[in-house]
């Protein structure tokens, strides 16, 4: 390759510190790393303009990394990772964390990288890790609360006058809500009813945690309890085990559990390979790593073991949501809270995931970085560990194991139409509530507002990021 | 009315609840002696305070009689009621005698009671009360226990009544202080103000201390000099988790102060009160004046420290919110003028080693990318233009969600387009550059690559890709 800079330095004869840092930057040739560790002039680049760098490199190494040219991938992380760090400013952070999930996903073209790796942390964060990480999102984000609040509150209208309560929640890490339900079950006028709270979650510990908690909390404002847990993974949750006896008064509360049930087996790996022409001694590999990564991601549903070299949209099983959502739909709920995120992460495309996802993590990040303290360890965990993790399952995974499948509200709403249910919109009240704690929260980047139809966007700085919204049979 | 018997004095103590006892017909004690009650029914006399009707009956009724619901009970069957004339009309039923009373005005003593509570004021028989009901009300919310509570706030009530009555009315109409403070009342509402607006002047003295050892020179700066107003007084709200300073500092700047007032109140941008009139004339959204805000705050900082106040006006505009009008004034030609002198201008800055400089949002890097892709990529629309003026509240549906092909043949646009840009903003010889790359066709690659051998490949590349998109798209 023929440096670049040789001749172009000598054209504008502009090699001196003096100029301006990114034009330097901008004539280096990306094939002479050599010429990368000599880069002072990185430091005197101002923060936007980094940003700006930062952002095309990204979009860039994007492309290629979906486009299956990794030597250039590899050039734009090289490039990246001069300029990003996760302690930097917003956009250092955010690339930081996007370029880990490309890297990610640029390895998947060698599969058994990929699993060595991926098998190194399919332990799943540990546990604990977990927890403190969603812990933490519950701290320093007003988004959690927001939505406990508001489903709290359209709770308590659902029932009223209920003698007996159940409530299914689906997933309670968390006693928080459940906490200031009581609380608000006491206060009723007409007394409190007779609660009953069926918790789904993966893990025994959390919900022993979260029974215990309750528990206390129940004698102590002496509100007749029962508490259900229910150790069971979404995906295959069997809702007779949830025990909803007929005519009960029931409410269900979802918040960011649904779009993992979106996930399915629509590899877009299996198609590319299809496709495209590969490099020699590939596609022997790729095929392998297809019917493995299908095998992998199988979680208990059997791989369509043709697919493998198949043309592109063929077998490809249905995500777990219909069927979900119409036992859910059987069972009757007076009432259904859903908390999303308000975000398109679920196309087929990588490029157009990765914008998408982009922007929806940079107004996270921003309301991070505008709220809380730079070397707070609390956000740098937040960070790395729930949104962080977010990031590389959107971008660096496919098929069963790509999760986090979000889609926005009039999505959801379409297939909870298409379900049974109907829309029941939040009241004014609820509405009120979530401002209140805003205001307490105390920064005004956060909005809430009220969507056609009774729902509630939670945003930052004009961009939704959640939406809540409530629903019967 | 003749004086009382035994002529107590004046007793100046007002109850705390004399004001609702007012309201039924009893002796309170107004304030001035010898003053009438603000309201005297037309039908029974009432007595001036402290000096109750002389020939009344004094009634000293046991708490457990007083709190007593029902004190008339039929002897046959023991069913209790509250009054008399509902047990005459009951016992018709039993076919026992009855006899419908009527009150004879002549004869009727005039009663008063006293309330049991021996500390009570009322214990006194010059401090009767002259209504049982009265009395009976009088108790609970004294001496009972507060059963009621309402459940908007957190007040408690021992009569129900009250509690009803409160409760209608409860949120209906409040007052909010900057400072967060709840008030029902106008006339405290107004008085806190005054008192709170002075701690609010008191703290942006001391603000510049308290911002140093905050140690939020490095993060801080979107909220950089206009975290004047706001920091003392909040410094008090205890936030849910870390102290998010920066929240903390932000947090009055939109509640209720215009940002003009509030950047004259900081003392250190009274010549930006008219870049930030200007800037709000020119944005169309109400609700954009925070956005916009912010965004100008850190410029401020930066024509302090450049001396290009004007030019900095230009960036912000490109903004979502004030995109209709703003955007016609600043072509992104302005764009290539600007930016240079800013960056020539920091060498020498960094190398004094100055506070580190206020940062765009990653959300706001993100627009001007996009911005400056659309501008330099003439008519087709960009991907990242699409988020341009991105989020109201009805969602617009843009081309990336329905077209992969064209979305990603517009992504690579964007990226060559504003890669171009990009690379001629930042260079004097711009023209050079494309004659070195030997394209008069708009480069397909970004402007930060420069491979020679690979131009020719890319564009195989790219028309791979477009091919497999739309090999993709066709596919059912």
């Amino acid at each position: 390759m023929v440096p670049l800079m040789g001749n172009v330095a000598q054209d504008d004869g502009s090699s001196s510190v003096t100029s301006s840092p990114l034009k330097s930057f901008s004539l280096m040739s990306l094939s002479q790393p050599a010429l990368l560790p000599c880069a002072p002039w990185l430091r005197e680049l101002k923060s936007d303009e980094r940003g700006l760098c930062l952002i095309h490199l990204l979009l860039n190494c994007a492309n290629h990394v979906a486009a299956g040219s990794l030597d250039r991938a590899n050039a734009f992380l090289e490039q990246i990772a001069l300029l990003a760090v996760p302690d930097g400013d917003a956009m250092q952070r955010i690339a930081s964390h996007f370029t880990e999930a490309l890297a990610r996903r640029a390895i998947r073209m060698w599969p058994g990288l990929y699993h060595a790796l991926d098998s190194a942390r399919a332990v799943v964060l540990p546990l604990a890790e977990a927890a403190v990480a969603r812990r933490h999102f519950l701290d320093l984000c007003p988004f959690l609360r927001l939505s406990y609040v508001v489903a709290n509150q359209a709770i308590m209208e659902a029932m009223e006058g209920e003698k007996v309560v159940h409530i299914v929640d689906l997933n309670a890490s968390d006693p928080t809500p459940w906490l200031a339900l009581l609380q608000g079950l006491r206060a009723r006028p007409e007394g409190p009813p007779h609660l009953k709270l069926t918790a789904v979650h993966e893990h025994r510990e959390l919900l022993n945690h979260t029974a215990i908690r309750l528990s206390e909390e129940a004698e102590r404002l002496d509100i007749p309890f029962q508490f259900n847990p229910v150790v069971s993974k979404l995906d295959n949750l069997d809702v007779e085990s949830l025990r909803i006896k007929t005519g009960e008064a029931l409410a269900i509360t979802a918040v960011l559990q649904l779009h993992t049930l979106l996930a399915t087996n629509d590899s877009a790996d299996a198609r590319k390979a299809a496709q495209r022409a590969p490099p020699a001694g590939i596609t022997q590999q790729l095929s392998l790593g297809d019917y493995l990564d299908k095998d992998h991601g199988a979680n208990g549903h059997s791989p369509s073991a043709d697919s493998v070299l198949s043309p592109p949209f063929a077998s490809t099983s249905p995500a777990r949501i219909d069927s979900f959502l119409a036992a859910l739909w059987g069972l009757s709920p007076k009432l259904m809270v859903v908390m999303e995120q308000e975000s398109n992460h679920n196309s087929a495309a990588l490029t157009e995931r990765f914008v998408e996802a982009l922007f929806y993590y940079a107004a996270l990040f921003d309301c991070l970085d505008s709220t809380v303290p730079r070397q707070s360890v609390e956000r740098l965990r937040l960070e790395k560990m729930l949104l962080g993790e977010e990031i590389k399952n959107i971008i660096a995974c496919e098929g069963w194991e790509r999760k986090e499948r979000h889609e926005k509200l009039e999505q959801w709403a379409r297939r909870l139409n298409a379900a049974g249910f109907a829309a029941v919109p939040l009241g004014y009240y609820a509405l009120l509530q979530a401002s209140r704690l805003l205001q307490g929260f105390g920064c005004d980047g956060y909005k809430v507002r009220e969507e056609g139809g009774g729902r509630l966007m939670m945003c930052w700085q004009d961009r939704p990021l959640f939406s809540v919204s409530a629903w019967r049979c | 009315m003749a004086a009382a018997s035994s002529s107590v004095p004046f007793f100046g103590i007002r109850d705390e609840d004399e004001h609702e006892l007012s309201k039924q017909q009893s002796t309170t004690a107004a304030a001035p002696p010898g003053a009438a009650p603000a309201f005297a029914p037309p039908k029974k006399k009432r007595n001036q305070p402290g000096n109750p009707n002389p020939d009344a009956e004094v009634i000293a009724l046991s708490p457990k009689t007083l709190m007593a619901t029902n004190r008339f009970i039929c002897e046959v069957c023991n069913k209790g009621f509250q009054r008399e004339q509902n047990l005459q009309l009951h016992r018709r039923g039993h076919n026992l005698p009855w006899k419908l009373k009527q009150k004879n005005p002549k004869e009727a003593r005039r009663r008063v009671y006293l309330c049991p509570e021996p500390s009570c004021v009322h214990h006194d028989p010059s401090r009767a009360l002259g209504d049982l009901t009265g009395i009976k009300k009088h108790y609970c919310r004294k001496h009972g226990e507060k059963k009621w509570k309402c459940d908007k706030c957190s007040k408690k009530y021992a009569v129900q009544s009250d509690w009803k009555a409160h409760s209608k009315t409860c949120g209906t109409r409040e007052y909010r202080c900057d400072c967060g403070t709840l008030f029902s009342r106008r006339d405290s509402f107004i008085t806190h103000r005054a008192f709170c607006d002075a701690l609010a002047q008191e703290s942006t003295s001391r603000l510049p201390n308290g911002i140093a050892s905050a140690g939020v020179g490095g993060g801080g700066q979107l909220y950089g000099s206009n975290a004047g107003i706001g920091g003392g007084i909040n410094l008090d709200l205890i936030p849910p988790a870390n102290p998010p300073q920066f929240g903390q500092l932000s947090s009055t700047s939109s509640l209720f102060r215009p940002p003009q007032s509030y950047l004259a109140g900081s003392g250190s941008g009274h010549d930006f009160n008219s870049l930030i009139q200007d800037m709000q004339n020119n944005t169309t959204a109400g609700a954009s004046s925070t956005g916009n805000f912010y965004n100008l705050s850190f410029f401020s900082n930066n024509a302090g420290t450049t001396g290009a106040g004007t030019n900095l006006l230009l960036p912000s505009d490109q903004f979502p919110n004030s995109r209709s009008s703003g955007s016609g004034l600043f072509p992104s030609i302005n764009i290539k003028n600007n930016v240079p002198s800013l960056l020539v201008a920091d060498p020498t800055e960094s190398t004094a080693a100055p506070p580190a400089p206020p940062q765009m949002s990653a959300t706001a890097l993100l627009q001007k990318a996009a911005q400056m892709g659309a501008a330099a990529s003439n008519s087709r629309s960009s991907l990242l233009s699409g988020f341009v003026g991105a989020y109201h509240s009805e969602t617009t549906p843009r081309a990336q969600l329905v077209d992969n092909e064209r979305s990603f043949q517009t992504l690579m646009n964007s990226l060559g387009g504003g890669g171009g840009a990009f690379a001629n903003n930042l260079d004097d010889g711009a023209t050079k550059l494309h004659h070195v790359v030997g394209a008069g066709t708009p480069p397909a690659d970004n402007g930060l690559t420069r491979d020679f051998l690979g131009v020719a490949n890319l564009s195989v590349l790219e028309s791979e890709m477009k091919s497999a998109f739309s090999r993709r798209n066709n596919n059912p």
